[in-house]
């Protein structure tokens, strides 16, 4: 569509708004960003370091396993979450019996404060009085009886993942809506055909919310690169920096007040960020769900 | 018909403007009434609170303080009661410069609040009225001043001893407590072939429990003053290669773990050891199961052989200073100083140290019947050569603080040796 010339004025003028609350609240922070990343900044006072804070956090072992491990959770949302996601909903789509109590109980826990649901899990995962150790050591695994799941090296980052599938249910909700738009007539021609419910799920329904499923990829990935109250609150990166994340790495600089240290390592985050989701475009050809 | 219109156009903007005249001249009235007689509001966002042995006492000491000036000032308390999370908000606070009104300062961030210029000056306060001269020791505030400048009140001291089980200690053939650490394992060992656990530590948040275990080691191998030494002397090392041994002999749990975790195995005889500041003798008897508090004894820590430090060595030092962010307001200002002057009342400070067990750095008399392991912890002090820094409060560094139960968790875990343990504290620098 082309614009008119005397359409350019309206134009500026309703997009006004938005471009300058984008730029207040986007652009100016980044900018700001940028620039204390330059510096010692301690939250009282700043000088220019140059590269400085840039090649120490490089040199960081402890910030390397942070990039490592958020590459693990976008992975693993990728390629676990998100087709458990899809599974599921694949069978909800079935409309079969109680499927509304299953889609309600997997949806909970986005609706539950993340917090308690990680106080609520720490102590699942606890050692001495923990849930999963008792359960274990009744079914006769006597070895993981007082296994520490988030103290020890070997456990912790699995039993923080295996806790975050518990957030499978809003990607499945996504997926679930959008079997609800596909068109009766494909399943009809399918059982005239003598389709099974199998041919039926991977030959019409999941070709059809493919897009859908690419967008949840995509969210996926971007929530776990913003991964923090989950690790924060069972781990705090630990232990032994073995469960570190970017954004619990930052508030760790924050709290020390290396400020300038902590936008560095920001900005390492969003060009990380940007670069991720270049290369699901391409991998994902953007036109698919876009 | 124009000129009609005209005519009630203009009776009605009249008709407007008067009644915009009274309604402004009513909330101008109401506005100067209300701040000619407004009350003070002190915002204190407060650490002692929940489950803490100062609250009860705190909370009456508000109330009173309220009470006593009802009408010109009111002192709010903002709950908190996450120690780490206070201390991480009070550093985003202090970086910003939106300081509460008044503040619990921990010794690590009393260098970053003075240098921020953000406090209030309480140098003039004490040049205005004799009361806090009259209070606390003699140099106890000249010796908190920067450049003359009093940014914290100093407030509350502790130590921290061994506290122990004497009943678990008795059913493994211990009468005495060990004053080296050869002979404490020695104990460990016997405590666990007893079905016991030895010691509780910690790795969550910052390590609390364990770095108190570190610091004694720390200055047990290199002498109260270890920490102008830096991190390149070898008592940073043997302490270490102590914590490794101390995690053979302490739960399951022990990585990850909290305070509430730590300490609640002692309070519940699952552990024989423990190390803490006073504040936490209140909960022996109000967390404990029944009858801990008798069988409960205080110790100094034990010994390295061979190391610079001196038997009966403590470590400890200042804790909660009180602090008040700058005001502009004159009578705001005074308000706050009239209530931190009535925390630092003698009486005031006998009955929250008589109420938790928490040392406070204000002369105050205190009553006879003080709990026996204050009065243990006390003699201690005094017996005490020396009373040495923490490990947080020493070393100078937030960051290397900060690190601290990271190494010691990779150490504990196999991951790292004593020397990769400091290797990793040095790297936080």
């Amino acid at each position: 569509m082309k614009i008119k010339k005397d359409e350019v004025g309206w134009l500026l003028l309703f997009i006004a708004p938005t471009l300058i609350l984008f730029a207040l609240f986007f652009i100016l922070p980044i900018l700001f960003l940028l620039a204390s990343s330059f510096t010692n900044w301690d939250g009282i006072d700043a000088e220019f370091v140059g590269f400085e804070n840039y090649i120490k956090l490089f040199n960081k072992k402890s910030f390397i396993r942070a990039i490592t491990n958020n590459l693990y959770w976008c992975i693993t949302a990728a390629i676990i979450t998100v087709p458990l996601a899809l599974i599921i909903a694949l069978l909800l789509s079935h409309r079969s019996r109680g499927w509304k109590v299953f889609r309600t109980v997997l949806f909970v826990p986005q609706v539950v404060s993340s917090a308690a649901i990680a106080m609520l899990w720490a102590a699942v995962f606890n050692a001495e009085y923990g849930l999963l150790n008792f359960i274990l050591d009744n079914i006769g695994l006597s070895d993981y009886k007082n296994h520490n799941w988030l103290g020890n090296v070997r456990t912790a980052n699995a039993a923080l993942i295996g806790f975050s599938l518990c957030y499978v249910g809003y990607f499945m909700v996504i997926m679930l809506a959008k079997t609800a738009s596909i068109s009766e007539d494909y399943y009809d021609a399918a059982n005239i055909d003598g389709a099974s419910q199998i041919q039926k799920d991977l030959y019409i329904t999941a070709p059809i919310i493919k897009s859908t499923f690419f967008l949840c990829v995509i969210l996926a990935v971007i929530f776990n690169l913003r991964q923090f109250e989950y690790v924060y609150l069972m781990t705090a990166g630990g232990p032994a920096n073995k469960t570190q994340v970017l954004v619990v790495y930052i508030w760790n600089e924050l709290t020390v007040q290396r400020l300038g240290r902590g936008s560095a390592a920001g900005v390492i985050m969003i060009a990380l960020g940007a670069m991720l989701l270049l290369l699901l475009r391409r991998l994902l050809k953007s036109e698919t769900y876009n | 018909m124009f000129m009609f219109k005209n005519k009630i156009g203009g009776i009605m903007i009249k008709l407007i403007l008067k009644k915009l005249s009274i309604t402004f001249i009513a909330i101008s009235f109401t506005i100067i009434s209300s701040v000619a007689s407004a009350e003070i509001t002190i915002t204190w966002p407060s650490i002692w609170v929940g489950k803490d042995s100062k609250t009860t006492v705190i909370g009456e000491l508000i109330d009173e303080f309220n009470a006593a000036n009802a009408g010109s000032i009111k002192v709010v308390v903002e709950e908190q009661t996450d120690y780490d999370i206070y201390a991480q908000k009070l550093t985003a606070q202090i970086a910003t410069g939106e300081l509460p009104d008044i503040m619990t300062v921990g010794a690590q961030l009393l260098d970053v609040l003075h240098r921020s210029g953000k406090a209030m000056d309480l140098a003039p306060h004490i040049n205005s009225d004799p009361h806090w001269n009259n209070v606390y020791p003699e140099n106890a505030l000249q010796s908190a001043m920067t450049d003359g400048v009093l940014s914290a009140l100093p407030y509350e001291l502790f130590v921290t001893p061994v506290t122990y089980n004497k009943k678990i200690l008795k059913e493994a053939g211990y009468d005495k407590f060990p004053d080296n650490y050869d002979d404490f394992f020695k104990m460990c060992e016997a405590i666990t072939a007893n079905g016991k656990v030895c010691t509780s530590q910690m790795t969550g948040k910052n390590g609390w429990t364990s770095m108190l275990w570190y610091s004694q080691a720390l200055a047990s191998a290199g002498g109260p003053d270890i920490y102008e030494k830096g991190l390149d002397d070898p008592a940073y090392v043997k302490a270490f290669e102590v914590m490794e041994k101390m995690y053979q002999y302490t739960t399951s749990d022990a990585i990850g773990a909290d305070a509430g975790v730590s300490g609640g195995h002692f309070l519940n005889e699952r552990t024989a050891v423990f190390m803490n500041g006073p504040w936490f003798i209140a909960r022996y008897t109000s967390d404990g199961i029944p009858g801990l508090h008798e069988n409960i004894g205080v110790a100094a820590a034990p010994m390295l052989m061979g190391g610079e430090g001196s038997p009966g060595g403590y470590v400890g030092g200042r804790q909660s200073s009180l602090a008040a962010g700058k005001q502009s307001d004159p009578a705001k200002e005074a308000a706050i100083v009239k209530f931190l002057k009535w925390l630092t009342i003698p009486e005031n400070v006998a009955r929250l140290s008589y109420s938790s067990g928490a040392m406070f750095i204000v002369n105050a008399d205190l009553p006879n019947d003080m709990d026996r392991l204050f009065i243990e912890m006390k003699q201690g002090i005094s017996d005490a050569p020396y009373v040495a820094p923490i490990f947080q409060n020493g070393i100078g560094s937030l960051a290397v603080a900060s690190e601290f139960p990271q190494a010691l968790s990779a150490l504990a875990l196999g991951d790292v040796t004593p020397e990769g343990a400091v290797e990793m504290l040095q790297d936080a620098e």
